[in-house]
């Protein structure tokens, strides 16, 4: 199976927001539902200001929390990328607080993110952001070539960006939206070591299928004791009947 | 008379239509919430379906017993006071459980009207309603704000609070089926011979003109 994934180079990145225009309208989008959003920002004094942009979107994570607390496989993992099915969506809202990157929200009552184009991607196309960003910032294919070539890209601007680094070769599983970040994460708003908390998956993986077991076991439990209780109050109800006869035939005997 | 062909009665009507109102609201609620947890349900939950029927049931759910005390508060604070009144009897009995359970009454400390078991039951239900009440209601309003540990922690509370509730109920239902106490809900009213087995104490407290003699289909 492929394992895919976007790229982004914000050296490259000119902060135009045509990816967030294509992906709108190429995904057909209600006007208060946007899957990216682009934010400048500037830091430092004059003349050492440092500016970029900080691109707020799905990471395609390969361990990810939204599926993992999905409770109706509404959102899935499709060769490496996060896809959604919004009619088996619950609106449960689940994922929106369990995402580290504060990415899902609910719309018309289902979940709202990046689909990664699903329909153009699954016939070979490439998603709408990536075929329209004018500098070539955003890329998409195998996650492999993606990661050699960003880290080649990261090797050429060392020089003038001795901070850079990539972001999502290995977080969380390595996550399919890697991102060639020209300072630390916490610059542009990411979280440095994003993780899935362990209470999360004590509730998915032990709490969840503890509860409808032990419940079943409950059921087991006294189904299978019933018999026995059932027997035992018969026997006790017949001898209750026995004596209250016998103090009968006394009485009618004085 | 035959104390199997006499009744007295254990609870109100009210009481036994808050009962019933209370046990469709919660499989209601049951398996409109174990769609979200347990996979082989969760095309029931796919789409909604099952989030509606959880959202509408939430309303009797906390309502009643706030009904319960409005409507009938003679009875809510009887239950209350001996629910939580706990003598030496209660105690004794609690040694007797094991083989209460396996149907047999024999050697059973004289109860009241709610036996030690049913005490138990009441406090545990009170907890868990409490704890899955406002669990829930922080997982419906804290929705987007909860954050993940939030999230997690309204959830495992809720999820084990109707775990609580749910191996309650089957003890509930167990032990309504074993000593043919149903009527008890049915028509309010227990057999004679039920009352003398199992609440001896709250037989001795009643006058004689409470017992009636009725047509019975349940014992």
């Amino acid at each position: 199976m492929a394992r895919y994934a976007f790229s982004l180079d914000l050296d490259r990145c000119i902060g135009c927001a045509a990816c967030t225009i294509a992906c709108k309208t190429g995904n057909d989008l209600a006007d208060n539902v946007r899957y990216i959003a682009v934010n400048k920002f500037m830091r430092g004094h004059i003349p050492n200001l440092f500016g970029s942009f900080a691109h707020h979107r799905c990471f395609h994570c390969e361990d990810a929390a939204c599926v993992q607390v999905c409770p109706t496989g509404a959102l899935s993992k499709w060769n490496g990328l996060t896809v959604v099915d919004a009619a088996k969506c619950s609106a449960c809202g689940y994922c929106t607080d369990a995402c580290p990157f504060k990415i899902p929200t609910l719309a018309a009552e289902h979940v709202s993110k990046c689909i990664a184009c699903f329909d153009q991607v699954s016939e070979g196309a490439m998603p709408w952001c990536v075929q329209t960003c004018p500098s070539q910032a955003l890329r998409f294919g195998e996650r492999a070539r993606i990661v050699t070539d960003l880290q080649a890209r990261r090797a050429t601007i060392k020089a003038r960006f001795p901070a850079a680094r990539l972001y999502g070769e290995t977080e969380l599983g390595g996550l399919g939206l890697i991102m060639l970040l020209l300072d630390q994460p916490q610059v542009y708003g990411l979280p440095e070591n994003p993780q899935v908390p362990l209470t999360l998956t004590v509730w998915q993986r032990a709490i969840q299928p503890a509860s409808v077991g032990l419940s079943l076991t409950a059921l087991a439990v006294t189904g299978a004791s019933f018999i026995i209780a059932r027997r035992q109050h018969l026997r006790e109800h017949a001898r209750n009947h026995q004596t209250e006869s016998l103090d009968q035939i006394g009485k009618d005997q004085k | 008379m035959n104390p199997s062909s006499r009744f007295v009665q254990r609870y109100a009507k009210t009481q036994c239509l808050i009962h019933w109102v209370g046990v469709i609201t919660f499989f209601a609620l049951l398996f409109s919430g174990i769609a979200l947890i347990f996979a082989p349900l969760s095309w029931f939950a796919a789409g909604g379906v099952s989030k509606l029927i959880h959202r509408i049931a939430i309303v009797p759910f906390v309502v009643l017993p706030i009904l319960y005390v409005i409507l009938i508060p003679r009875q809510a604070r009887a239950l209350i006071a001996e629910s939580f009144t706990y003598t030496r009897d209660d105690w004794a009995w609690f040694k007797c459980m094991p083989a209460y359970f396996f149907g047999s009454t024999k050697n059973l400390p004289p109860q009241g009207r709610i036996n030690a078991g049913q005490k138990i039951h009441h406090a545990l239900t009170f907890v868990m309603f409490v704890s899955v009440s406002v669990s829930g209601f922080g997982l419906l309003f804290g929705k987007g704000r909860l954050g993940v540990e939030g999230l997690a922690f309204a959830a495992i509370a809720h999820d084990l609070s109707m775990l609580g509730l749910t191996v309650l109920l089957i003890g509930h239902l167990y032990f309504t089926l074993v000593y043919d106490a149903l009527s008890a809900m049915v028509r309010g009213v227990v057999s004679e011979e039920y009352a003398r087995m199992e609440h001896p104490k709250w037989v001795a407290e009643l006058p004689e003109n409470a017992f009636i003699v009725a047509r019975a289909r349940e014992k």
